[in-house]
């Protein structure tokens, strides 16, 4: 990708930096740009304009976003939401939801093989058909994501971040499953929903109480 | 023909008279006050069915000479206007058909029994409680109401009984399960007693030993002037047996007695049901009694130490999941029963924590970095709540199931989880102490003691290690797997 100059990709840019920023609370310029898909020179320079405006602080190596940052990426979110055709979001969630639901049971039954027993992780065979399972949703769900990336460039990136997450899981790594903070299946799936919901002008509390977000 | 008086038949099989008899016999073979009954057998079901469904004349002489020997026992008159005896009529396969058999209770009764009912207890709502009853039970089992006669009572509620063996629920039930349709139903007829004649009356439930705090005393409740239902159904605060002691000693003492000798024959914690009429005493009921995980491993060492069981005996009462529940961190059952409940919801990853409840994440990271137990509370969770999930003990939330994102997080963390505890449940807590006990998806008021037994040091699971290394089974007892894999 180009350092962007077109006014409109510099705010695109931003844009996915604060919300990143926002989704994972804390990050590293390197893990901003695998999350983002901008590279890492651009995130760098991303990142220095940021602090400078006093939108983000840096300690050490992680960056936060600040209340300022969070005002702008309130403002940047607001005109991202103008320009995105509502009606045809609208159906997509829809179309969404049902693979949400396969993914938060999958997800689950990988961590607990009942209400009460963990999964330990011992049963290989009951460990590889979820992995088939996760491979036949992550397969059923490319065609949507296109549809997503044709209505918001922005969120192009998200099936290039899916595909890295299985990659890992199909070469052994099942830390890519559901492990929180590493860029796994579930983190992705989980900011992906997270950027839908403010898309639609939505917050998740009152998702989550309409039963879609919980 | 088999027609039996329960208590002088030791010999008499539960293929023969059912379970129900079989356990009734079994106490009276003991010696122990139980109301007196009679059965007659799954044989006499077969020769029901052989005659077209019709009671043999044998039959209906050995059904009132059976009721002539309940009513010398208890000084009692079937259908009589002064002193009436009420009976039950069960049914009993000698393979359990839980709720397909017909049971009708309170038979024996018309006007003027309730009348009779009624002078005997003072107590006019009683009587005209349980005739009503006895109504509606009768209609439903015979099919139609019930005759002012009690001995056509009788004879039309065993054949309803027998009847019942090949009712179509409890074809379906045999077929499902796999049990013949050959045999039949015992009828057990057994007198009624009463728990609320006088002051000298009452009823009460006893379990041996502590079924929840594992102490070796006996434990229950006693409701003077009660009747059976009273204490099931919680209407009425019962007493302690503390009352029933000072009341009446002997009566205690006789209970007692009873019990330990109903410990010792079954080998195992039991759970009586008792009534007590014009202070005699009458054992209704007993049972294995349900317990704690902490109680389980207690009274299988107690048991075993006392000389009731061997120690094979004591491991087959411990079950897998109640040894593996006993060696999780959990809460001192006798903490537990002082403790408020604050919140519940859905168990979302098990574990027992306490801790102060905060309202965000950061607030949670910034405690934790102090050393503070923090317990964090989110109306649900969002995607930058994750490091507040990591630095807390526990994480509860308003909204949300067992699939939610939070629910997810705590897991993969190995955070203790309750979701879902309902809209404005959580954040008033912010401030407070509590113990999360996310494995009965309860957050309790205070600090609660969390036990974390050790097998190294928990003197019970030594005495379950030594055990398990000199049982022949040792190895592939599932005990022993769950024990191993133990810190």
């Amino acid at each position: 990708m180009s350092t962007g100059s077109s006014n409109h990709e510099g705010t695109s840019q931003e844009l996915s930096l604060l919300q990143t920023l926002r989704l994972k609370g804390r990050a590293t310029p390197n893990a901003l740009a695998s999350a983002t898909g901008i590279d890492e020179s651009t995130v760098e320079r991303l990142v220095e304009d940021a602090v400078a405006a006093e939108r983000c602080t840096r300690s050490g190596q992680y960056v936060k976003v600040s209340p300022a940052g969070k005002e702008r990426l309130a403002e940047l979110a607001a005109a991202e939401r103008a320009s995105v055709d509502q009606a045809r979001l609208e159906s997509l969630y829809e179309e969404f939801d049902p693979y949400n639901n396969d993914l938060k049971v999958l997800i689950t039954d990988w961590q607990m093989k009942d209400a009460n027993t963990p999964n330990d992780h011992t049963d290989a065979d009951y460990d590889s058909e979820i992995v088939s399972r996760l491979t036949a949703l992550h397969e059923s769900f490319l065609p949507w994501l296109g549809r997503l990336a044709e209505l918001n460039q922005r969120l192009a990136h998200y099936t290039a971040r899916f595909d890295t997450a299985l990659d890992q899981v199909r070469s052994g790594d099942h830390t890519f499953i559901a492990r929180p903070i590493a860029d796994s299946y579930h983190t992705v799936w989980f900011e992906l929903h997270e950027e839908l919901i403010g898309l639609l002008g939505r917050d998740r509390a009152s998702e989550a109480a309409a039963g879609r977000a919980v | 023909m088999t027609v039996l008086r329960l208590g002088q038949c030791p010999d008499a099989t539960r293929e023969l008279i059912g379970g129900k008899a079989f356990s009734i016999n079994s106490m009276l073979t003991l010696g122990l006050p139980v109301p007196p009954a009679f059965v007659l057998g799954t044989d006499e079901c077969t020769r029901y069915y052989a005659s077209d469904r019709k009671l043999a004349e044998d039959v209906l002489a050995e059904l009132r000479s059976g009721i002539a020997c309940l009513e010398s026992t208890l000084g009692r008159t079937f259908g009589a206007t002064n002193k009436p005896l009420l009976v039950s009529v069960r049914s009993g396969a000698p393979r359990s058909m839980p709720g397909m058999m017909d049971t009708v209770l309170n038979l024996g009764i018309n006007d003027s029994v309730e009348k009779a009912l009624r002078e005997e207890t003072s107590d006019a709502e009683y009587a005209a409680d349980t005739h009503r009853r006895f109504r509606e039970q009768f209609r439903k089992v015979v099919g139609s109401d019930p005759s002012p006669e009690p001995w056509d009572q009788l004879e039309a509620a065993v054949a309803a009984v027998f009847d019942s063996w090949h009712s179509p629920r409890a074809v379906a039930y045999r077929r499902h399960h796999g049990i013949s349709d050959d045999g039949g139903t015992a009828v057990t007829v057994q007198a009624m007693v009463f728990g609320n004649l006088d002051d000298h009356s009452g009823t009460g439930v006893l379990f041996t030993r502590d079924p929840v705090t594992a102490q070796s005393a006996p434990l229950g409740e006693w409701l003077p002037r009660g009747q059976g239902e009273d204490v099931v159904s919680g209407r009425c605060t019962p007493l302690t047996l503390g009352h029933l002691a000072g009341n009446m000693p002997d009566v205690h003492r006789q209970l007692m007695d009873s019990a330990s000798l109903l410990e010792r024959t079954f080998c195992d914690v039991q759970d009586i049901e008792f009534t007590v009429e014009s202070g005699h005493l009458w054992l209704l009921q007993t049972r294995s009694a349900k317990r704690s995980a902490t109680a389980a491993v207690h009274h299988a060492v107690t048991f075993e130490k006392e000389g009731i069981v061997t120690p094979e005996g004591a491991l087959s009462m411990i079950s897998p999941d109640q040894l593996s529940a006993f060696l999780r961190p959990h809460l001192s059952p006798t903490a537990r029963i002082g403790a408020t409940v604050l919140a519940r919801g859905e168990v979302a990853c098990p574990g027992v924590v306490t801790g102060i409840v905060v309202g965000t994440a950061d607030e949670a990271e910034e405690m934790a970095e102090q050393g503070i137990d923090v317990i964090l509370a989110r109306p649900t969770t969002d995607p930058d709540d994750v490091h507040g999930i990591l630095a807390a003990k526990a994480i509860i939330t308003e909204i949300g199931g067992a699939t939610s994102h939070a629910a997810v997080v705590s897991r993969e963390f190995n955070r203790a989880c309750v979701v879902g505890c309902g809209e404005g449940s959580l954040m008033d807590l912010v401030g407070r102490n509590v113990t999360v006990d996310a494995t009965s998806g309860e957050i309790l008021d205070g600090i609660l003691e969390v036990e974390v037994p050790s097998k190294d040091t928990h003197p019970d699971l030594q005495v379950v290690t030594q055990w398990l290394a000199a049982s022949e089974t040792g190895n592939d007892n599932p005990l022993n797997k769950i024990l191993a894999a133990a810190h």
